[in-house]
């Protein structure tokens, strides 16, 4: 099993979902984020006054996936959160060991 | 569900206390002289929910050896907690109650309601003596105690009319203020119509009965998880209709209570020699020991801006409006005339202007019906719920709330009565079924703001408000910012970036007004960055224009000499002032016609070949005699020739002015700008109107050297935004750096003000 974790454009939230759901994923964690990577902050003048966005908003996604899923999932959502500009995100899977659903004691692949 | 169930309740667990007792007294050496069980609280009225504790008090005479009044003690409270009752117990003898009430306000409460269960009933007796005469004869000392546990409550639980997961017993309004009321009502020092919240009473009581019934525990709020059920229960035909009747409970025990404590305030009867002082504020209104009331025999009947007048006033200097004003000017209500007058209407925006202290002024009106005879839209909005996980309040207060909301956001803005106003009315298409909200409230918002005497272009501006109050946010977060179709859509709805800075601050205040979750600093970013976008894709501002002349005043700058003439309009006077210019004759005009006691509204002034041309409008302040041209002219002439200090006399007024609390104000935005059209530098002063503004900020500008060739002033409610076109004595606009330095001197300045 493996939990894969994309940072991507806010905006682009809906067509994740969408394409993750098309793959046949049907539950994941939604978080508001805000961070930089290579796209930096950038600063800018409003009203007069100088402002330094230095972290930007983003949205942060995690789904638990089993193993022979991941290239499938990472690769949908990649395709749906690509705008082919700076700061589109990054997708990365970590391992997990178990995973437990709460109301029925499930494990491993039964509980994703 | 009802009282009969409660004491039935009662009633079952005072045989079991009985029987237990007995069991009690025959296993231990106890002698049941000296010895009683009592209930107090809830129980002690014979009342008790499925989920209440049993408030048992043991009460002994004192000489019952320790040993044998902890065995009787467990044989009591053990089956109880066995059969998992929660107990809420005490053991005291009668002194130890005494003391343990002056010093614990619900201990003594709860007292109140003592009642005899088992045992010795002279013991209970003489306790029930003790506490109502402590009662009545410390009462004043009670008092605070009481006055501090509702304000505790109130901060900790909110208030139950306006909150959508309510705590049904310590919110503000809930049966816990009931319950203190009558504890009120016991110690007859003043009358407390218990009558108006019986109704309240028995609702607020049924729906917690049932809510502890419905979900099993003994938990007070009411989640909205489980108000389905509990409508259903209950028999009303939905969860919106169960909690608007509980809104409607909560604001009459609200009104009671306010009622009460106002009496209980102001019931020491004053000798005549040391009746307070009242001191006229406006017309037909004084204050009295900080509080607003109406002068007594004025015919408020014939003055229908009364009201809002008062309002305001209340409102902008901190002062409540007393119950019987708000009650005199319902039963003598008499409607505005449409449009309404434009004092009235910035009476209005000056109320809502006036931040937190607004809604308590807002409330009191609302209690006596006169909001929704100002405004009938406001009627379909009152207490009406929102299942929506994100707001906490109903409709009517998320609307309050967001206008206090916006008024930290006034200087954000060129129009902040707009923004005022929309924030106060932009939810108004609420609760209509299979209609827009923002579409339905916008078609709402035109008659309403024609009827509040906006001109044209503002209406249209105020329905376009109303209408897209959720499109920044909606746009920023769901759509591609470095898209140019996403700012060309933005651009395409909003007109110019006035309009589009009020929406910005529309969307802060809305958001902020309505919790966390809906607006996080992750949200305000985005947006953020969404208006930067459009700001940069718009044309610059346009800056207000300065005064057109006609041909007449043409004549008279020909001439070249001093003139005044003074024409009564509909509310106030427009005066306008030709004369010679010179260096600071701004700051001498606007100096005099502030110690004429005149509050200037608005004023256009114009320079051309070194003759000066002044339009202002003025409101006489309460009390200021009629002005005459000729007196005017002569104390002009006076000031002009450098033999009248206005200094002085600016300083009383404004120490006048300060006598009142005040409330809290964002401060003060001096920007300036370089226009190349008219080459001149552009001031522009965005501040909480007081006495001496412009007077202050001009002579600033004339100590400074420079010209003020143009001023364009407005007082929008309680906010002055004044627009000065300056130059230097060589004509053309200030350098940078100079125009910095004048504006960051005028912010200094009236800061310290």
């Amino acid at each position: 099993m493996k939990l894969i974790t994309a940072i991507i454009k806010p905006f682009k939230l809906e067509d994740v979902k969408n394409a993750l759901h098309a793959v046949g994923i049907t539950g994941m964690t939604v978080s508001e984020a805000s961070g930089f990577g290579r796209q930096r902050g950038h600063t800018e003048v409003y009203r007069g006054a100088e402002y330094t966005v230095d972290l930007v908003p983003k949205v942060r996604l995690e789904v638990l996936v089993d193993s022979k899923d991941v290239e499938n999932v990472i690769n949908a959502i990649v395709k749906a959160a690509s705008t082919g500009a700076i700061g589109d995100g990054k997708v990365w899977s970590t391992p997990v060991d178990d995973v437990v659903r709460v109301r029925t004691g499930e494990r491993g692949s039964d509980a994703i | 569900m009802g009282t009969r169930e409660r004491r039935e309740r009662s009633d079952q667990i005072d045989r079991e206390i009985q029987s237990l007792y007995l069991d009690a007294l025959s296993r231990t050496d106890v002698d049941p002289e000296s010895i009683a069980l009592a209930a107090v609280g809830g129980y002690g009225r014979g009342e008790l929910s499925p989920g209440s504790d049993i408030d048992l008090l043991i009460l002994h005479s004192g000489d019952i050896p320790a040993d044998s009044l902890s065995e009787f003690v467990n044989a009591i409270l053990y089956p109880l907690w066995d059969s998992s009752r929660s107990v809420d117990h005490s053991v005291r003898t009668r002194s130890e109650t005494s003391s343990s009430a002056s010093a614990d306000i619900k201990a003594a409460m709860g007292l109140l309601d003592i009642r005899h269960v088992a045992g010795n009933i002279s013991l209970v007796e003489s306790v029930a003596r003790d506490t109502k005469e402590s009662w009545i004869k410390n009462f004043n000392k009670y008092r605070q105690a009481v006055h501090r546990s509702i304000q505790e409550r109130e901060e900790i639980s909110g208030e139950l009319a306006y909150l959508l997961e309510p705590d049904l017993k310590e919110a503000r309004g809930g049966l816990r203020d009931i319950n203190t009321l009558r504890a009120i009502a016991k110690s007859q020092v003043v009358p407390v119509a218990l009558d108006r919240v019986a109704a309240a009473d028995a609702l607020l009581t049924n729906v917690r009965d049932s809510l502890h019934t419905v979900s099993g525990r003994g938990r007070d709020q009411l989640l909205l998880t489980e108000q389905d059920a509990v409508a259903a229960d209950l028999g009303f035909a939905d969860a919106d209709v169960l909690m608007f009747e509980v809104a409607k409970a909560a604001r009459s025990v609200d009104y009671v209570m306010a009622l009460t404590w106002h009496r209980i305030e102001h019931r020491e009867g004053r000798s005549f020699f040391s009746r307070p002082k009242a001191h006229a504020v406006g017309k037909g209104l004084e204050e009295i020991e900080n509080e607003l009331t109406l002068v007594s025999g004025f015919d408020i009947a014939s003055d229908p801006g009364l009201g809002l007048r008062a309002a305001a006033m209340s409102a902008q200097r901190g002062i409540p409006l007393s119950i019987e004003a708000c009650i005199a000017i319902a039963e003598n209500f008499t409607d505005l005339p449409d449009p309404w007058p434009r004092q009235s209407r910035e009476d209005l925006v000056a109320l809502i202007g006036a931040g937190a202290e607004m809604i308590q002024v807002f409330e009191a009106l609302d209690q006596e019906g006169i909001i929704g005879r100002w405004i009938p839209e406001w009627e379909h909005v009152r207490f009406l719920p929102q299942r929506n996980v994100l707001h906490r309040h109903t409709v009517d207060r998320h609307m309050l709330e967001t206008a206090v909301k916006a008024a930290a956001l006034t200087r954000q803005v060129r129009r902040p009565d707009l923004l005022l106003i929309a924030a106060l009315f932009h939810d108004i298409g609420k609760g209509f079924l299979n209609k827009d909200h923002s579409d339905y409230g916008a078609e709402l918002m035109v008659p309403l703001a024609k009827r509040l005497g906006f001109p044209e272009s503002d209406v249209r501006t105020l329905e376009l408000l109303v209408k897209q109050h959720l499109l920044l946010s909606a746009i920023a977060t769901r759509r591609d910012l470095d898209d140019p179709a996403t700012i060309a859509s933005v651009l395409a709805v909003i007109p110019d970036l006035d309009t589009l800075q009020l929406l910005h601050a529309l969307s802060i205040a809305d958001g902020e007004a309505t919790g966390k979750t809906a607006w996080s600093a992750w949200k305000a970013t985005l947006v953020q960055d969404l208006v930067y976008r459009c700001t940069q894709a718009m044309q610059g501002v346009a800056p207000a224009k300065a005064l057109e002349l006609s041909e007449a005043q043409l004549n008279k700058v020909r001439s070249g000499e001093l003139s005044v003439e003074i024409r009564g309009r509909e509310e106030g006077f427009e005066i306008e002032i030709v004369s010679p210019d010179r260096m600071g004759l701004l700051s001498v005009v606007a100096g005099v016609l502030s110690i004429s006691r005149m509050d200037l509204r608005s004023a256009r002034t114009r320079t051309v070949e070194d003759v000066a041309v002044m339009r202002w409008l003025v409101a006489l302040d309460v009390h200021a005699p009629q002005p005459g041209e000729d007196q005017l002219l002569a104390l002009l002439q006076k000031a002009l020739d450098g033999d009248l200090d206005i200094n002085a006399k600016i300083e009383e007024r404004i120490r006048n002015f300060r006598r009142f609390p005040g409330i809290p104000v964002p401060p003060p935005v001096v920007s300036a700008t370089n226009d190349i059209a008219t080459d001149a530098t552009i001031l522009e002063v965005r501040m909480h109107d007081q006495p001496g503004v412009l007077y202050n900020v001009t002579k600033i500008i004339s100590r400074f050297g420079v010209d003020i060739r143009a001023a364009i002033v407005a007082t929008l409610g309680a906010e002055a935004f004044d627009t000065l076109y300056i130059t230097d004595p060589q004509g053309g606009a200030l350098s940078e750096e100079r125009a910095k330095t004048l504006a960051t001197q005028i912010e200094r300045h009236i800061l310290t003000q």
